[in-house]
């Protein structure tokens, strides 16, 4: 950052600063690092090397996928691709809808337009997990317990997404609209065929809020499915603990499972994601 | 649909007959199924919960719950066991949202700098948060068990066994971990693009004009900063506000309620006591008390300094 090094107390700072770097590093990849290592180990080798601590404690001695092949031969199978279901019906719909809502709020002129967007920025004021118990309630009367839709429903209308979109849609110049509307397109077109494909980063933005928001969701899945086969693989596994058939190896397997999903997602998309929400979604 | 002029100059108060019908036909479409999703799943349940909230707490078979007025929230703020609640969850917020905010700051300039490797160290700080939030509690929960491997790493560093979420004093600073360990790195993301949006030339200036290291970090970068840091502090303090998995997977609010987050003690009222008046009671009471917090985050943020 500055000008020139002033040679070895420069190299000195460069080297403290790198063995900082790794050592803070290392310890937070630590913990993630034993959950991987321990779902490729055979399950009674997890907390053995443990007194006296031996580098096996983290470390496989042994190689295994049975751990793997136990969580998908049992009900857990299930729940991950119940996870994935829902996550992934939750992303579509909801980028549909979040985005033609987005579009109206940005492009479309009708009245009472800045109370519509009130509306929106109160509601994700209220954090969903506040409110969860209340819905909960009204969603069992309404029969949407233990229902692929009483998980979805609740995920699809956004109001963080819809707002990064429309901080993005206004920065599309208006000619646009304008030249599509001489030349004699419809609304729909102009959103579906100009908008969306222009605005490819805002997208991958709000779709991954909508991913989180349901891949981390855990009270709301605990309040509304009490059936086992229809739960989702994060809860699923924390009920899993505890039981009869439970083994720190399938656990381990399905939290991999569960956690290398999003990494990989998140790792690959993470710029697009943190430019929308920090930079453009916080832009007034 | 058939009139595509806009008018050149936009007043701010247009007339109704102003609008393009079909415009405005449209926009109601577009927006219909969004607004009505965040109607019934945001604005009704929390409008329902204020309702609740003012109901009576005893609720008999068979008889319907009878407006109460107050008389939850004057038990709540009576009660002791509420009150420590209260306190628990202010301490744990207060120590939680700081911590992770300047340890997410430090990280994020530590990270950009000219360091060997320097994304493969920002990858490891992100790994932690993509575990999901229900998951992350129950690798704590084995590695720090008290025959688990940080227990015997202790041993061999001569330290001895710590007994962790079995300890009144140590079972919240346990939790205070484990959501830091999912959370640090995840802010430190957001703070490392604040940092790569100041313009190099500012700060080369500054070195040029003899600023050292912390004069150019407190004037240059920490004002230009404001911005992403009001996200993450705001973002940080709602997500600890309302803090559930941890708790429900591995303390259950104990040892002797020491863990007992208002988010937490709601959730047992609705659903273990069965008690929903009282449980809206606090769910709103905490609502406020955050809203209020984030509200002063953001006079705080936009008044101490201009840009």
């Amino acid at each position: 950052m500055a000008r020139k090094g002033r040679g070895l107390g420069r190299f000195l700072l460069r080297y403290v600063l790198t063995v900082l770097a790794a050592v803070v590093a290392l310890m937070f990849f630590l913990p993630f690092f034993w959950m991987v290592s321990s779902a490729f180990r055979p399950a009674e080798e997890i907390f053995a090397f443990l007194s006296p601590l031996s580098p096996y404690a983290l470390i496989p001695k042994t190689l295994t996928l049975e751990n793997f092949a136990q969580l998908f031969g049992g009900r857990l199978g299930r729940n991950v691709f119940n996870s994935v279901l829902i996550t992934v019906l939750t992303v579509t719909i909801g980028l549909v809808i979040c985005s033609a809502a987005a579009f109206a709020l940005s492009v479309l002129r009708f009245p009472f337009r800045s109370a519509v967007f009130a509306v929106v920025v109160v509601s994700f004021l209220i954090p969903f997990d506040a409110i969860a118990i209340p819905l909960a309630d009204t969603f069992r009367t309404l029969g949407l317990q233990n229902t692929y839709a009483g998980l979805v429903l609740p995920a699809i209308g956004d109001g963080l997404a819809i707002f990064v979109l429309r901080q993005f849609f206004m920065g599309i110049p208006q000619e646009m609209k304008e030249a599509a509307r001489v030349d004699g397109a419809g609304w729909w077109t102009i959103f579906w065929r100009i908008y969306a494909p222009l605005s490819k980063p805002a997208l991958i933005g709000a779709g991954l809020i909508l991913f989180l928001g349901q891949w981390q969701a855990y009270l709301w899945p605990l309040l509304i499915i009490t059936e086992p086969s229809m739960q989702v693989a994060p809860v699923a596994l924390s009920q899993f603990v505890g039981q009869y058939e439970f083994n720190f190896g399938a656990l381990f397997a399905g939290a991999t499972v569960v956690s290398l999903i999003p990494a990989v997602i998140l790792l690959s998309l993470q710029p697009y994601f943190v430019r929308s929400v920090s930079s453009q979604g916080l832009k007034e | 649909m058939t009139d595509a002029k806009t008018p050149p100059r936009r007043t701010k108060r247009r007339r109704f007959d102003s609008f393009d019908r079909g415009e405005v036909l449209a926009a109601l479409l577009f927006l219909a199924p969004a607004l009505v999703a965040l109607a019934l799943f945001r604005i009704v349940p929390a409008a329902s919960a204020l309702v609740t909230s003012l109901k009576n707490s005893v609720v008999l078979v068979g008889v319907s719950s009878s407006f109460a007025g107050l008389d939850n929230y004057k038990t709540l703020l009576t009660s002791s066991e509420f009150w420590g609640s209260v306190k628990t969850t202010l301490l744990f917020v207060a120590i939680v949202v700081p911590a992770q905010t300047a340890a997410a700051l430090a990280l994020a300039v530590l990270l950009t700098q000219k360091i060997p490797l320097a994304r493969a160290w920002r990858l490891f700080l992100f790994l932690p948060f993509s575990v999901p939030l229900g998951i992350s509690p129950l690798i704590w929960g084995a590695a720090l068990r008290p025959d688990g491997i940080v227990n015997s790493a202790l041993v061999a560093a001569g330290i001895g066994t710590q007994p962790f979420f079995t300890s009144p004093t140590q079972a919240l600073p346990s939790i205070m971990l484990v959501v830091s360990w999912i959370g640090v790195g995840y802010w430190m993301v957001f703070l490392i693009a604040g940092l790569q949006d100041i313009p190099n030339t500012y700060l080369e200036a500054a070195a040029i004009d003899g600023a050292n290291w912390w004069h150019r970090f407190w004037h240059i970068v920490l004002p230009l900063m404001r911005r992403p840091l009001a996200f993450v502090l705001v973002a940080n303090t709602v997500a600890n506000f309302i803090l559930f998995a941890p708790i429900q997977v591995l303390t259950g609010g104990g040892p002797r309620r020491s863990t007992n987050l208002i988010m937490f003690d709601a959730y047992q009222n609705a659903f273990v006591v069965g008690d929903r008046a009282t449980a809206s009671a606090q769910v709103v009471i905490l609502l406020i008390i955050m809203l209020s917090i984030v509200i002063l985050q953001f006079r705080l943020l936009s008044a101490d300094g201009r840009a």
